[in-house]
């Protein structure tokens, strides 16, 4: 026994050696980062000069100076009435248009969104459907905690103007609990603006369990909510005397609805089409639920209920009519068609509705979302009411008013330089800034 | 004081009631008709020749011969073409985002009435077979399936104006292969779903009916307990169970079992079942051996919604005859054509025609699609003949409707015209491309 130990005592110590080398060496490489992470970090104060200026809140300014300290507006004002701190880095920014950074409400930005394979012979089939289906419903899920960002991803949204994004789960009825980023960096922690926002919920099918049908969902909807309010109620009573009580049983599921159907903190509805926003709006009444509605791209055909439900809307640009659609059902032609000539008006329906919204980019890439976007504009969206509805309007939907949304001293110094008014054609993004931090665009020769 | 209180009080209710009367005259407004010349099967009376029609906000409001119309009404001329009732389907699937909820055996807790799609074009090719009516249901692929919808099939209008909310309120169930999965293949790792026999959806039944009246029960000893001088300080409301709540509507008679069955006995153990646990049957659906047992269902007050000739499609239909409906009819049981297809929905006129083949008079045929569905789904007060104060649902037909040789010109809902043949061919022939019934 003993002779054996100590034969093998070496042995563990040498396997054990580079390990230990590596850990110490690890352990260097860190010490500088963490001792610089540990010191209080400067951030250095900037003025932006000359540039003209879209406040959204105020009146725009034909030349003025912002002025930016610790990653927040210290000032906005035309040029002369604000004086430029002597620390501060002068930005040179005439011919240049600055606006508040845009926010997409909607996006599954960061994720790693496997496609499905589907199944292509029959033996494939039958071996995808003799799997134990298992239901796909994860309400106490927190995104932030799954997302890997990436410094290109942020750049990609940078140049089309996006600082803020909400990060939202996509599988399942019950999809999770989503999270509002700034795209700063490409550090989780630093992003973070808002954790959790919202409880997501699509009006999906599982398949193979329960349920498996629209009418299926919907009952399942029911039921959780029910569930919620009957388990809160027995948890109550339990707390003030569990004398004669028995105990709730602990659910894991209406835990993590507690907060959303009690308390009321935000549930985002994501409806697919007409129908999907009516059966919302119904549910939404009988909860008593502080609801938002995503997606939205028939929500003109909705509009006399949706504007005396009075709830937020974000409205997706992607114009593909939904499956149910009667556009979607006679041949490829009539569909091309309604998404190229109906569904881009949505939008200017709304307004003439007098309706407010938050415009997302939920379902589209980057080019698509800003050729959506000058399609919806071309098709009667007003500039300035797509400038809000990217703007201050997300960021009251999200409670992020007091920080987010304009052009205002106070608040965070999320912002967008261009060439060209926003929505132009030809407009180039040259800088853009995040929490202060500020990114360059430019192209060489300019 | 108390007096002009009281006046007041009289002005404001009065004021009220006028409001009121006033919103639901326009909740009722329909179209403006008048309908000349027409060869009027009123269905529940005699066949008025060279006949008019007048609508008025939607209602027939009178039926003669040289009626004037109030200035601008739009007047049909059929030049003695036939003008029916407007066509019931009693069992259809059409018009919903969903079929079954097939992942249980047991979900009256879904609701058909909540994913209506108004889109679906089914509904405009239902209207052109003169269908103004349809009863869509829940499939057949659960024992106790879900709350059917009775809808008009008013195209292009939102899915919550189509609901017909003055039917009955009917709740799906299903017996026999489709519920037994004896028609599926069995999956490897996938085990087979029960019930898997007649008896097991029989016990099935039974079991679910015994869960309610417990849950029935469970509430009304809480409500008590709630209401008593002393309630216990620990009391708490039991929990609410959607499909419990479904089947103890059954119970309590606010739902109506509308019950898919192929073979007489799957039949009268259904009939026994609703005798012991004392729930309503609307109908027997596809009912394909009710000849067999018509006593039985004459003495439950039972009627059978079937297909009219095309039966042995499957073993449970094997024994079926196509003189199931002309037998039954002649027997004094209250029976209906469906189509339980989107397609042959357009032609339920011609189902109802091939019923004279079979025994019944031309009267007796033209009921099986109108009036008869009507009274089985409880909105014969309002449709299924042409009768004055009666809605006017309409079809108009190029010739007898049980012609072979027939086809449906115009269909009328509430007096507002949803297909008219004429006008769609030339609005299609002038247009390059279809955009669909929206703008």
């Amino acid at each position: 026994m003993n002779k054996s130990l100590k034969k093998r005592q070496p042995v563990f110590i040498r396997a054990l050696a580079p390990t230990l080398l590596g850990l110490v060496l690890i352990a260097s490489l860190f010490f500088p980062l963490s001792a610089r992470a540990g010191s209080p970090e400067v951030k250095p104060a900037y003025a932006l000069v000359n540039c003209r200026i879209f406040p959204v809140a105020q009146p725009v300014i034909e030349k003025g100076t912002i002025l930016i300290r610790d990653g927040l507006i210290e000032a906005v004002g035309p040029a002369g009435k604000i004086q430029i701190p002597e620390d501060a880095e002068l930005i040179e920014a005439s011919g240049l248009n600055a606006y508040p950074g845009l926010i997409s409400a909607h996006t599954n930005l960061f994720l790693e969104i496997k496609e499905q394979a589907q199944p292509a012979t029959p033996e494939d089939y039958m071996a995808a459907f003799s799997q134990p289906a298992e239901p796909k419903e994860f309400p106490w899920l927190q995104i932030v905690e799954k997302i890997k960002p990436k410094k290109q991803t942020v750049e990609t949204y940078h140049r089309i103007g996006i600082t803020t994004v909400v990060v939202a789960p996509h599988e399942g009825i019950f999809q999770g609990q989503s999270v509002v980023l700034n795209l700063n960096s490409d550090q989780i922690h630093k992003m973070v603006l808002a954790q959790p926002w919202a409880l997501h919920i699509n009006f999906a099918t599982e398949r193979g369990v329960y349920p498996s049908s629209p009418m299926g969902t919907l009952a399942f909807l029911r039921q959780k909510f029910y569930d919620t309010q009957h388990y809160s109620q027995h948890l109550q009573k339990y707390r003030q005397s569990p004398h004669f009580l028995k105990r709730p049983e602990y659910d894991p599921f209406l835990e993590a609805l507690l907060p959303f159907v009690i308390d009321k903190k935000p549930i985002v509805f994501q409806c697919n089409n007409l129908e999907e926003i009516k059966r919302a709006l119904k549910i939404i009444k009988e909860f008593k639920l502080n609801a938002v509605l995503t997606g939205c791209n028939e929500a003109w055909r909705a509009s006399q209920q949706l504007k005396s439900a009075s709830i937020p809307l974000l409205v997706t640009l992607d114009f593909r009519p939904p499956a149910s659609s009667v556009y979607a059902q006679q041949g490829q032609a009539i569909r091309e068609k309604a998404e190229k000539e109906i569904y881009p008006a949505n939008t200017s329906n709304l307004v003439k509705e007098k309706m407010n919204f938050s415009l997302t980019s939920f379902g589209l890439n980057d080019t698509d979302f800003v050729k959506n976007l000058r399609a919806a504009i071309k098709a009667g969206l007003p500039t300035d009411q797509a400038l809000r509805s990217l703007t201050i309007e997300p960021a009251r939907t999200l409670g992020l008013e007091k920080q987010l949304g304009s052009l205002e001293p106070g608040k965070i110094a999320n912002l967008i330089l261009t060439k060209g008014e926003l929505f132009d054609e030809k407009t180039k993004i040259v800088k853009v800034m995040v929490d202060g931090t500020l990114f360059s665009y430019e192209e060489k020769g300019q | 004081m108390t007096r002009k209180l009281k006046k007041t009080g009289l002005i404001i209710s009065l004021s009220f009631l006028i409001l009121f009367l006033l919103s639901a005259t326009w909740l009722l407004a329909g179209g403006d008709l008048l309908i000349k010349n027409a060869t009027i099967l009123t269905v529940t009376g005699s066949v008025i020749p060279n006949g008019d029609v007048l609508v008025i906000n939607g209602v027939i409001k009178q039926i003669g011969q040289n009626i004037t119309a109030p200035a601008g009404t739009r007047i049909i001329e059929a030049n003695g073409r036939y003008l029916m009732p407007g066509i019931i389907d009693t069992h259809t699937h059409i018009a919903l985002s969903g079929t079954n909820e097939g992942t249980d055996a047991v979900t009256p807790e879904v609701t058909m009435a909540e994913v209506v799609n108004a889109d679906d074009t089914s509904i405009f090719t239902a209207l052109s077979g003169g269908v103004t009516m349809v009863h869509t249901m829940h499939g057949s692929a659960n024992v106790i399936g879900g709350t059917n919808v009775v809808l008009k099939l008013k195209w292009g209008k939102p899915s919550e104006e189509l609901i017909v909310k003055e039917a009955y309120p009917t709740l799906k169930f299903a017996l026999g292969e489709n519920v037994k999965q004896s028609n599926r293949t069995l999956l490897p790792g996938r085990p087979q779903r029960y019930p898997a026999t007649r008896m097991g959806a029989n016990a099935l039944i039974r079991t679910e009916l015994m869960r309610a009246k417990d849950y029935i029960a469970t509430w009304d000893r809480y409500e008590q307990l709630k209401k008593s001088k002393n309630p216990p300080a620990n009391l708490l409301p039991p929990r609410k169970d959607l499909r419990l709540e479904a089947l103890a509507d059954l119970l309590r008679g606010k739902l109506i079992a509308r019950c898919h069955a192929y073979v007489a006995p799957e039949m009268i153990e259904f009939l026994n079942l609703s005798k012991e646990f004392g729930f309503k049957i609307g109908a027997f659906e596809h009912a394909w051996e009710a000849y067999k047992i018509t006593n039985e269902l004459k003495a439950a007050g039972v009627g059978i919604s079937v297909f009219i000739d095309s039966w042995a499609y499957k073993m449970e239909a094997a024994e079926g005859i196509a003189y199931n409906a002309a037998y039954c009819t002649k027997k004094g049981i209250l029976v209906s054509i469906n189509s339980d297809s989107g397609e042959r929905i357009r032609r339920l006129f011609n189902e109802a025609g091939k019923a004279v083949k079979y025994g019944l008079t031309q009267d007796e045929a033209l009921k099986l699609i109108t009036i008869n569905a009507a009274k089985q789904l409880g909105v014969d007060r309002l449709v299924g003949s042409i009768e004055v104060g009666k809605q006017a649902d309409l079809a108009l037909f190029s010739r007898h409707p049980l012609s072979a040789y027939t086809r449906c010109e115009m269909t009328i809902i509430e007096g507002d015209v949803y297909f008219d043949r004429e006008a769609l061919i030339k609005e299609r022939a002038g247009a390059s491309a279809q955009k669909g019934g929206l703008s």
